[in-house]
């Protein structure tokens, strides 16, 4: 059979998926779903074109005379509104701020010095777009500042901004009114749309002083919020489509229905993927539309599809193991935050740190903020989602057969069919311990990015455990499938567990080094990044090589001589195997200072 | 057409079915018999490449069951009709002949064909509307759209009623008499003795008589002397005005006139009995079970 024929009949099941599915939706249905999509690409679109969403709109009043130099910021600001300019508005909590006869009257109140700080950001912005509009540059900016971020001691806490590249800002401590004269120089902001108002620290970051660097945990970060709100709009309509995938791939587990396809000359894979085209497309149509509405380019596109891969992928998966809609639905959505919290966490810290590039989104923000990404960042950020969502696929297709398709298993059992049906020998110890990288990356990211936000004190020993907890599991969970599900039942024996083991911790630990990567994108720059790589085995090369091999042979072993005693026995075995792998990350994190 | 050698299928420790062996000439409809768990759909879904052998071999029209090509040669109609019910007769055929590369006007004209054989006017009504009896004419229809040499039905008249199972099995019948080859399950013994020519019996996996009905009643099943007596004798029954009692063979025969004579009675009637394969299977599962005859594993006569 040729590949045309293949590809051929892969169309036709695609375009008979089509129609079936259109077959099932009545027309109202269809009606109320466009509007409700028109109506959110409005909203969306008007907030593109618009300035967005602000609720933080008039939400000070500003007592300022008609024929102030103040009156333009004040109108000009969004949460600013001009009111007279009578100081006796304050006092009767008419106004939070009243600037007249040279005086700046402000309330007394938490409210009071928030509108004063807006004011004087008004002011500034005021002031830096009439320089800017300058014709001489030399005389609107006679003094040019090249920032160059380099990276420091992890010890230190405070002190310069985090983060890469340069910028030029300005001198502006001139504001000749006097009313704003209490901030300090503002180089440290030079972001532009980056540099939106501290989220954390009240204003003290606004108006210079209360600067920051390392860890989210130890700064008030630049939260690109615009962007990131408009980058999350490319995952909402995603979870709709996952639920149709999702629900038609189980239908044909339901009652036997796709027995048939089974017989005929479509082969499994041609099955999956003609079945799943339709919705592939979607996703592509989607994100292209979103990125239309948000004014994101191919580069947002290009990055949100190896999400969209990922989260079909898990849905087929998710699909394949479900006894029942109702199983369908909780895992589905289980996976669906899974992924969301994964894509979005990482990029709220898009202007802080490199790290944030393990999520795809990241990428997402840049492109909306008009940034660049390079080609090693692009297949760092995006590699795991291509490879977790086209492995989930391999997995789901290797049970798409009549004996796996139609038993009623539990989701668990069913993983384990899945692990065993791609256990040919041996071997395939080896093999899927090297597969289950991508996993294993996804999975310490993961941890990564949710841990971030702690202090590092407590973050990090939750890591040591979390990153040998999954790099363990990876390494064993396919030779337990294939001793108790799968061909690999002549080896439950010491000398066979060895051997699986031995072949488990090999092909991990070649994997991992693929990990490298990480390194050369910078990952490592962040103190937790550093640990994570550290116990990843990550370490320069021709330096404790042998460490991290024998540490995973042995682990593997330690877990997969429990695998062949059972249930109870594996999970002895494995905690056995965690509780080693958690020690030396500890030791190796410990010798390295 | 259909050659099966030694076939096993072993789900864990449990075997389904243990060395089965047995051929199928062309235009032959081959019945493979047995209670519910006897091993007969797991052979049949095996010959049908659905389901992977733990052992042995089997071809269907020269592939290996294995080879997707096969399936060409192959129309599937599995126990229940497990069909889109989306779709309409007319659009779940064209998708089918579409998936085996057959040109539209001839796959419209098969369906056609097989679904006026079976009496099914309706084409475009929804498939979820219509009743079990039309969805499985439906199936059969779609069995036959890529004119396949090999027919694999499992239990193609299961829960049909009378009418629609004669006109199934009469089908069937005629699809056998164009040159195809069928291989046919039921535990339905009734339909089994009216439509095949050659048959195994399965039991717990195994193959425990095989050949055509008449040999496989001869070779395994006993006739049976219904003698009427005027008078009461051991182990009569009473039959109307007269008394009834089975003997296995002419001796038992002549005992039961002896004693009619001594109770002054006489034999009036003597009547021989053929066993159907139902009686013979029973008898075989029961041997082979070593219990009791139950019966309630098959029934006899149309449902």
């Amino acid at each position: 059979m040729s590949r045309r024929d293949r590809v051929a009949r892969t169309l036709q099941i695609a375009r008979w998926e089509v129609s079936r599915s259109a077959d099932t939706l009545d027309r109202t249905t269809v009606v109320v779903f466009l509007v409700a999509l028109l109506a959110a690409g409005t909203v969306v679109a008007t907030g593109a074109v618009g300035d967005g969403v602000a609720p933080d709109r008039d939400i000070y009043r500003v007592g300022v005379a008609p024929d102030s130099a103040y009156r333009a910021p004040v109108e000009d600001a969004t949460p600013l509104r001009p009111v007279a300019a009578d100081p006796g508005l304050v006092a009767s909590g008419r106004a939070e701020v009243v600037v007249a006869d040279g005086e700046v009257a402000v309330a007394d109140s938490a409210k009071g010095r928030a509108a004063l700080a807006a004011f004087r950001s008004a002011v500034r912005e005021h002031n830096l777009a009439l320089m800017g509009a300058e014709a001489n540059r030399s005389a609107a900016f006679p003094v040019a500042v090249d920032l160059r971020y380099v990276s420091r001691d992890a010890g230190a806490l405070a002190g310069t901004g985090a983060g890469s590249g340069t910028t030029t800002g300005g001198d502006e401590t001139d504001e000749s009114d006097g009313a704003a004269d209490e901030g300090g120089d503002e180089g440290d902001e030079g972001g532009g749309a980056l540099a939106v108002p501290d989220l954390g620290a009240g204003t003290a970051g606004l108006f210079g002083g209360s600067t920051s660097g390392g860890s989210p945990a130890e700064i008030s970060p630049p939260f690109p919020f615009a962007s990131l709100v408009l980058a999350f709009a490319f995952l909402v309509p995603m979870n709709f489509v996952v639920q149709a995938y999702g629900s038609t791939m189980l239908e044909e587990r339901i009652g036997r229905r796709g027995e048939l396809l089974l017989v005929s000359p479509a082969t499994p894979g041609e099955i999956v993927a003609g079945k799943t085209l339709p919705y592939l497309g979607a996703m592509v149509g989607l994100v292209v539309a979103v990125a239309a509405l948000v004014g994101g380019g191919a580069l947002s596109v290009a990055a949100v599809f190896p999400i969209a891969i990922t989260f079909l992928g898990a849905t087929f998966a998710t699909a394949m193991f479900a006894r029942s809609f109702k199983e369908l639905t909780f895992v589905t959505v289980s996976v669906s935050v899974f992924l969301t919290a994964y894509a979005f966490v990482p990029a709220i810290f898009t202007n802080v740190t490199p790290v944030a590039l393990i999520s795809p989104l990241t990428v997402v923000v840049r492109d909306l903020q008009g940034g660049s990404v390079s080609v090693a960042e692009y297949l760092f950020s995006t590699g795991p989602a291509y490879l977790v969502g086209t492995s989930l696929f391999v997995l789901g297709v290797g049970i798409y057969r009549e004996e796996d398709l139609f038993t009623q298993r539990s989701v668990p059992l069913k993983l384990l069919d899945a692990l065993a049906a791609r256990i040919a020998g041996r071997r395939s110890a080896a093999t899927l311990a090297v597969l289950s990288i991508p996993f294993v990356l996804l999975a310490e990211l993961l941890a990564l990015a949710l841990l971030f936000a702690l202090p590092r004190e407590a973050a990090l020993p939750v890591l040591f455990v979390a990153v040998a907890g999954v790099e363990e599991v990876a390494k064993s969970l396919h030779v337990y499938a294939g001793l108790h599900e799968g061909p690999l039942g002549d080896d439950r024996t010491t000398r066979g567990a060895l051997v699986l083991g031995g072949l488990a911790g090999l092909g991990f630990f070649v994997g991992e080094k693929l990990f490298v990567v990480i390194q050369a994108v910078g990952l490592t720059a962040v103190p937790l990044g550093e640990a994570t790589a550290a116990t990843a085995g990550v370490l320069p090369v021709g330096v404790l090589l042998v460490a991290p091999l024998a540490l995973h042979v042995v682990t593997a072993s330690v877990s997969a001589l429990g695998a062949v005693r059972g249930p109870r026995g594996y999970a002895v075995g494995l905690a056995a195997a965690v509780t080693l792998h958690a020690g030396y990350n500890l030791a190796v994190v410990t010798s390295l200072g | 057409m259909i050659g099966v050698e030694n076939l096993r299928k072993e789900y864990g420790d449990f075997a389904a079915v243990e060395g089965s062996t047995f051929s199928v000439d062309p235009g032959e409809i081959f019945g493979v018999v047995g209670p519910n768990g006897a091993g007969k759909t797991t052979t049949l879904k095996m010959c049908a490449g659905l389901v992977e052998p733990s052992g042995g071999s089997a071809t269907v029209a020269g592939h290996d069951v294995a080879d997707p090509e096969m399936r060409r040669s192959l129309g599937f109609l599995p126990e229940e009709s497990p069909l889109y019910e989306e779709m309409t007769p007319r659009s779940y055929l064209r998708f089918f002949a579409d998936l085996y590369d057959v040109p539209r006007e001839v796959g419209d004209e098969r369906a056609g064909a097989a679904l006026d054989r079976l009496s099914l006017d309706i084409r475009d009504r929804r498939l979820g509307d219509m009743s079990k009896g039309m969805k499985r004419k439906v199936a059969i229809a779609r069995s036959l759209v890529n004119d396949p040499d090999v027919l694999v039905y499992d239990e193609p008249a299961s829960g049909l009623d009378p009418l629609t199972t004669d006109a199934v099995l009469e089908f069937t019948r005629e699809l056998a008499d164009d040159g195809r080859t069928v291989l046919f399950s039921a535990h339905n013994l009734y339909h089994v003795e009216s439509v095949c020519d050659r048959v195994v019996i399965m039991n717990e996996g195994e193959i425990i008589a095989r050949g055509t009905v008449p040999e496989i009643r001869a070779e395994h099943g006993e006739t049976t002397y219904r003698v009427h007596t005027t008078v009461p004798v051991d182990g009569a029954v009473e039959a109307g005005d007269r008394y009834l009692v089975e003997a296995e063979n002419m001796d038992g025969v002549e005992t039961v006139r002896a004693a009619a004579t001594a109770a002054g009675g006489e034999v009036v009637d003597i009547r021989t009995e053929e066993p159907s394969l139902e009686d013979v299977f029973l008898s075989l599962a029961g041997r082979a079970k070593g219990q009791e005859r139950t019966g309630d594993a098959l029934r006899r006569g149309p449902q």
